[in-house]
This record gives C-alpha cells, sequence and structure tokens, in this order.
C-alpha cells in the first residue's frame, strides 16, 4: 500500500536519518488574552514540534504571537486551549510543582538583562547554580569558563554597574545556561551584541546544542544569526505560517534544480516548490502510479529506488530503475495526457510530491529570472 | 564561596543612600518605642520608689488598699500575728497620711493655701529605711514637731530653702494645723499621687493625726507592715505561711509582689498605661510605614530581577524567606544605632528631670521585638507586590 500524508516535504519530518526525541510538541494551541468582551485570540490552532538538539529560529512581525508561544513553552503563561508538552510532560493543566521543576530544566535569556545591581557577575550566574544545587566547586569551575569564553574573563568579580550593555547581556547568557538547561528559550539575544560577540554567543548555543543535546528556541530578528538554525519558523497574526527544516530544504532544492523544468528557478522560488510539497511514503511492491490511470501527482525520489514498468499491450515490461534525487510523474502533469508508466516501489520508498495544480502553477507564474533581480534590487533599499 | 549568596543582605546595602534614610528611620522608631518605655519605667520606679527605700522581706497591706496612695489600713493586731510566725525576725508598722497632711507656708505672719503631701511615720528604733542619710538624722526626729522634709518634693508647692538646715529650721510651717519644724532633708521622690514626702517619728505622727481612729491609739491601725525575715528563711514559704494563719483582711506579698501589684494598679487602672501604650504603637507604626516603604521600593526597583529569579524556578517560599531575612536584617541595622541613641537620650534625661530613665533588660527585649515585628510585619505587607511580578511580561 501507499500512504499519502499531509506533513510538507520541508517540515523536515523525514530527514534520512534518526529521529532524536521531541522536545516540544504544540498541538492545536490556541491562546487569548483579556477576559469577555475583550477577550482576544492571540495564536491560532498552532502546530510546532521540535526534537532535542535542534536549533528553531522564530521570526515574524511584533504582535504576530511568537513571543506569546514562547512564553507558553516556557511556563510562563498557563496553556488554555490544546496541548503543549515540554520535556515530555503536558502544560495544560500543570500543577504549581511540575512547573518549578520544568522551569528549573529551562534557560531564559530575556531581551533585558535583568541583572541584579548588587550582585556581580559571578553571583548573578550563581544564583540560577544555586536554584539546581549545582555543587559549588563544579559551578564555580563552569561559571569562570562560561564567563570567560562569553570575554568576560577579565570581569567576573564585576558589578554590573561596571559592565557594557553587551557584557551585561552576556552574563545574563550565562546565566541562562550554567546549569545546562535541556531547553533554552532566548528573546533577542544578540540584539545588543557586536557581531563577534554575538557570533559566539550563536557559535556557544551550536556546541550546547550539538554536543549536550540543548534544544534552543530563538526569536529573532537579527539575519547575522539564521545560519545556525535548524529549523526556522515564521508566525504572522498567531499562526505558523511556515516550519522550516533548513537542511531538509536545501536537500530538496538541490533535487529539483536538476529537474530541467525547473532549471531556471532562483532559490527562492524552489524553496517555495519545495514548501508545496508533501511526504509520500511507500513499501516495497507498492504501485505508484499506474500506466493509463490520470495523473495528479509530481514525484521526487527522496530515499529508496522504484522500478519503471510499461506496458506495450502484451506485458509489462521493466524499463528502468530510478534512484534517489531523480523525479518521475512530470509527463502526465504537463501533458494532461494519462500515465505513460507503472512505477512500482523495490525498497521502502519515500517521495515528496507536488500537486498537479502547484506544478503547473511553478511553471507558469513563477517569476522570470530577470522579475525576479527586479525583486531582489528593489528590497535592498 | 560555599554560602548561598546572600542576595537579600547584597539589595540591602547595595544602594548606601537609600540604606542611611532606612537605618535612619528605622533608629528613629527605636528611639520612640525606647522613649515611651523609658518613661514609663521612670514613671512606674518613682510609683514604687517608698516600696524599694524600705527595708523588710515581706510586706502586710489592707485588702482594701489598692495602690499605696489609699487610705486603708489594717489593725495592729495582724502585725502581730505575724510577728508570731516562724521564720520572722521582726515586723515594723508603717504609717502614712495623705489627705489630712496638709503643709501650710507661715510668711509674714500670713499662711498660704497650704499643699498635702504624705507624711511618712514609723518608731525611729525600727530598721525601716534603707538609706543612710535618714537613720543619720533619725535623733533629730526624737524632738517633738520634727520632721524631715523630701528633697524632690514639688519647689512650687513647697519652696523650702533645701540647701540650708539652718535657715530650714527656722521656716514656720504648719501640719495638720500644728506647727512644725524641719530639721532636715531626706531623698524619696514625688510620684502620680504625692507631691511631696515627709518622715517623722510615730510619736510624732500620732500627735499631728489623732484622728485616724475615732476612738483610742491611732498608731493602733497601720498603713504598711514591714516584715524581716530570718536570714535563712525563705520568703515565699513564710509568705504562704502567713496567708493561711492570718485573718483575710490583709494581703501578704513579698517585695517583688508588692511592687508589681503597685505598678499594675498604675498600669492597669489609670490612663498612664494606655497614654505610653499608644506612644508605642505610634513608634511602631512609625516603622512599620518606614520599612515598609524600603522594603517595597527595594523590591519595585527590581520587579524584572525578580519575575527573572521566577522564570528560573525560584519560588514563593524562597521570596518569603528572601524578604523576611531583609526584613529581620533591617530591624537590626536599625536598632544598633537606635539604642545606642536612646542610651545617651537616657543619660540627658535623667540629668535634666531627675527621672530615673534606666535601659533595662526587659526593656531592651521588648524594643527588640518589636522592632522586629514591625519590620516583618511590613516585609510581608511589601512581599504582595513581589509576588505579583509576572514573569510572561520580561519577554
Amino acid at each position: 500500500m501507499n500512504s499519502q500524508t499531509t506533513i510538507p516535504a520541508t517540515s523536515g519530518a523525514y530527514s534520512g536519518s534518526m529521529q532524536m526525541p521531541r522536545t516540544v510538541q504544540v498541538q492545536g494551541l490556541n491562546h487569548y488574552f483579556g477576559e469577555g468582551d475583550l477577550r482576544k485570540q492571540a495564536l491560532y490552532e498552532n502546530h510546532l514540534e521540535v526534537r532535542r538538539g535542534e536549533i528553531v529560529i522564530m521570526t515574524g512581525p511584533s504582535g504576530s504571537g511568537k513571543t506569546t508561544l514562547l512564553t507558553l513553552i516556557g511556563t510562563l503563561r498557563t496553556a488554555q486551549e490544546g496541548s503543549l508538552k515540554v520535556l515530555g510532560n503536558e502544560l495544560n493543566g500543570a500543577d504549581r510543582d511540575l512547573i518549578v521543576r520544568l522551569r528549573k530544566e529551562m534557560g531564559f535569556i530575556f531581551q533585558a538583562h535583568n541583572l541584579f545591581e548588587s550582585l556581580t557577575a559571578y553571583q548573578n550566574v550563581n544564583m540560577a547554580a544555586e536554584l539546581v544545587g549545582l555543587d559549588p566547586m563544579i559551578a564555580e569551575g563552569r561559571i569562570t569558563s562560561l564567563l570567560t569564553r562569553l570575554g568576560l574573563g577579565h570581569r567576573i568579580h564585576y558589578k554590573p554597574k561596571s559592565l557594557s550593555g553587551g557584557q551585561k547581556q552576556r552574563v545574563a547568557i550565562a546565566r541562562g545556561l550554567v546549569h545546562k538547561p535541556k531547553l533554552i528559550l532566548a528573546d533577542e539575544p544578540t540584539a545588543a551584541l557586536d557581531e563577534k560577540s554575538g557570533r559566539e554567543v550563536v557559535t556557544l548555543f551550536q556546541e550546547l546544542a550539538r554536543d549536550e543535546g540543548c534544544t534552543i528556541i530563538i526569536v529573532t530578528h537579527d539575519n547575522r544569526i539564521l545560519d545556525v538554525a535548524d529549523r526556522i519558523v515564521n508566525m504572522v497574526d498567531g499562526r505558523i505560517k511556515s516550519d522550516v527544516a533548513v537542511k531538509e530544504t536545501a536537500v530538496i532544492c538541490d533535487f529539483l534544480k536538476d529537474f530541467p523544468l525547473f532549471a531556471d528557478l532562483t532559490p527562492n522560488t524552489l524553496a517555495e516548490v519545495a514548501d508545496q510539497m508533501m511526504i509520500h511514503e511507500a513499501q516495497p511492491g507498492d504501485v505508484v502510479i499506474r500506466q493509463g490511470d490520470a495523473g495528479d501527482l509530481f514525484y521526487l525520489i527522496r530515499s529508496g529506488r522504484v522500478d519503471v514498468l510499461i506496458n506495450d499491450g502484451t506485458q509489462e515490461r521493466k524499463v528502468a530503475e530510478l534512484k534517489q534525487g531523480q523525479y518521475f510523474g512530470e509527463a502526465a502533469l504537463i501533458t494532461d495526457e494519462p500515465r505513460n508508466a507503472t512505477i512500482v516501489a523495490n525498497q521502502p520508498c519515500v517521495f515528496y510530491a507536488l500537486g498537479k495544480d502547484n506544478f503547473r502553477a511553478v511553471l507558469e507564474t513563477s517569476a522570470t529570472f530577470e522579475e525576479e533581480l527586479r525583486q531582489a534590487l528593489f528590497r535592498r533599499q | 564561596m560555599l554560602a548561598k549568596t546572600p542576595l537579600a543582605w547584597k539589595n540591602l546595602t547595595h544602594d548606601v543612600r537609600r540604606l542611611v534614610v532606612a537605618i535612619c528611620g528605622i533608629a528613629f522608631a527605636v528611639l520612640l518605642m525606647f522613649t515611651q518605655v523609658g518613661f514609663q519605667n521612670a514613671l512606674f520606679d518613682s510609683q514604687v520608689k517608698l516600696i524599694d527605700d524600705l527595708q523588710g522581706d515581706l510586706f502586710l497591706i489592707s485588702k482594701a488598699k489598692f495602690t499605696l496612695a489609699a487610705e486603708k489600713r489594717f489593725p495592729m493586731a495582724r502585725l502581730n500575728q505575724a510577728r508570731s510566725c516562724p521564720g520572722v525576725l521582726g515586723v515594723y508598722p508603717i504609717y502614712t497620711e495623705l489627705t489630712t497632711s496638709v503643709v501650710r507656708r507661715i510668711e509674714k505672719g500670713m499662711g498660704n493655701l497650704g499643699y498635702p503631701l504624705r507624711t511618712i511615720g514609723f518608731f525611729l528604733d525600727d530598721p525601716v529605711f534603707h538609706s543612710e542619710e535618714i537613720n543619720r538624722q533619725l535623733p533629730r526626729l526624737r524632738v517633738q514637731g520634727t520632721a524631715l522634709l523630701d528633697r524632690k518634693s514639688k519647689q512650687t508647692k513647697f519652696p523650702f530653702p533645701l540647701d540650708d538646715d539652718a535657715a530650714l529650721e527656722r521656716e514656720y510651717l504648719e501640719l495638720a494645723g500644728k506647727k512644725l519644724t524641719l530639721v532636715g532633708t531626706f531623698d524619696l521622690g514625688t510620684d502620680f499621687a504625692h507631691d511631696g514626702n515627709l518622715i517623722m517619728s510615730a510619736e510624732n505622727f500620732a500627735d499631728y493625726y489623732p484622728h485616724r481612729v475615732r476612738f483610742g491609739d491611732p498608731l493602733s491601725v497601720i498603713d504598711i507592715g514591714v516584715v524581716k525575715l530570718l536570714p535563712d528563711a525563705d520568703p515565699a514559704e513564710v509568705r504562704d505561711f502567713m496567708e493561711q494563719t492570718l485573718d483575710k483582711d490583709v494581703y501578704v506579698m513579698t517585695r517583688e509582689q508588692f511592687r508589681t501589684e503597685e505598678i499594675r494598679f498604675w498600669d492597669d487602672s489609670t490612663p498612664i498605661g494606655t497614654i505610653f501604650l499608644a506612644g508605642k504603637i505610634i513608634g511602631f507604626i512609625v516603622g512599620m510605614v518606614i520599612c515598609y516603604q524600603v522594603i517595597y521600593s527595594d523590591i519595585a526597583d527590581h520587579m524584572a530581577e525578580f519575575a527573572t529569579l521566577k522564570a528560573m524556578g525560584y519560588t514563593t517560599r524562597y521570596f518569603i524567606l528572601l524578604i523576611l531575612t531583609e526584613a529581620v536584617l533591617l530591624a537590626f541595622v536599625g536598632f544598633v544605632p537606635g539604642t545606642a541613641v536612646s542610651t545617651g537620650l537616657y543619660s540627658w534625661l535623667s540629668a535634666r528631670t531627675g527621672l530615673l530613665m534606666v535601659m533595662t533588660l526587659n526593656g531592651l527585649l521588648f524594643v527588640l521585638v518589636a522592632t522586629v515585628a514591625m519590620c516583618v510585619a511590613s516585609g510581608m505587607l511589601a512581599v504582595r507586590k513581589l509576588l505579583a511580578a509576572d514573569p510572561a511580561n520580561l519577554f
């Protein structure tokens, strides 16, 4: 049998490697502010999955609900409708004890540094270490190395008053990281930092994600740090407009570029095409398309192999074998004729499928190269 | 580095100017309370100064005598019964008169209005007073119509030359309508009921106040019975025995009981206790307002930081403990300078007013507890603000 899903190809649900457990799982999450007549919906049916070790960058205009979603994930607001699982615990209806326990496993980095003026950089960071009961000797080593790493080695025992804005922000970042949180929630962590220290901070994030399996969700408008994102989530008006796994999208675009009809498309358009593809799975022996049927999908093989069989009226003959990165099903869409071959999976396969209408739309209405160049130049101002 | 970060102390001492203001404010409240306690103690002490000046281990008074100033007496027979109790070395009667004990000063043949003071009479051979000064002058009192005058008697009512014994003796004055000669001075002090004191022999006392008993010996009714015990007798035991043995119209009290009961009367049954209580409450409230202000503004200035701590997982318990610690620290840092200033004020006031203002352990403990209570109370009022800190507003 073969199964058609509604999971977008760019969601990263299939990435060709082993899947990590989900750190954050948001399902059908609605959120409202105010009461009675003033009640206003801030989040609409949000779905989001973030896996262990992923770095997610959330963007969107202000008021789009990304901060609300972040505070909900961070247990700082109470979930009202829908399901919100963080670190394996359902937050909708969670009790105080669970929330306090979860908060200790998270690291918060706020836009404002919120350091106690009365405490030194060291003591401020230590407030987080003490809370989780870190051994003082270990904590001391960790605080010192973190602050040194963030370029504050010579200012460990300074009070915030004698630190610059960027230095204070870095102390706040150290405070958010010192207790080795499993989930880091950061709001514009690099906004107050220069290029170099901003880079140092995101490199630190990457190391934490890679080496300690730390999951990181960053709300930011800082496009200098987009390169660290494993996934970019875009929110508009309380809805997640796009949720794209960066690496997987790059893989799809690479494949699509090899398709002659798409060869002239710009990366931007390719990404849009990738966005419209759905995951489609098949087991060995499954017939993906049958000769003579009406064509409705264009397929890209993400993994596995398929046999191409043509029935010339007397017998079915294997004419070719297609593998990862190759595609099929385009002819029927272009010519509007029935399928001219049968495709049978001979291994467990994953395809990314593009609907007929979308396929045509890409061909017909996608911006020409020159048009897109104009757009790019216009946006430069 | 092993101890937890002392956030309460750090926050308190971070802003030196605010800390100094806080200390001044709380020290002021402490000073207010100490002043009230000091005056109250001084006044209550002067109410019982006579008891303190008397020798003796147990005291007998009529059950009707609700205060030293009440002229209720008991018959001599009680004292005789007391003398026969085991453990008793001696019993000595003290006679006092107030309402009829009016002194008029005669000047140029004219008497002034006359003002009442307390006349205290006793048998000169009885060891009744501690004061060496009084005992030295006893021989002078053996002369008929003589008395010693309390130097602290109100000068406005009894304007006698106190420094010059010869001049004092030349003064013409009448006591209860009879001529009186002042042969010397002693030191006792005034109180709420008594503007001055005279001391004289029981024999002279009987002459001046023959009307104490309608028929018979004026010395047969006694105001205060002083009981002296053998050195190895237990006052409490003897007291209990006397209580059972003696007729039920007298109280038998130890020195401490006598003192306490007298103070209790002035404290409970007169407005004095209430007035001082009000003074203390005002000091307490002033301190509370100041302390609340200090803690509240500390919290208000650090809302974002406290909210961050909440987001990190710090619990309500931590914040309450934090503010509690801050309140207790404030109480102590304010109490120490407040006490120092109060001690100075006490000695200055003592020198100026003649009131006995002493820093007692009880007074110290009372004010310390009140100070801590006031800081903790205001801290708990202010902590509600902190608990309202919402980490969701931080993003």
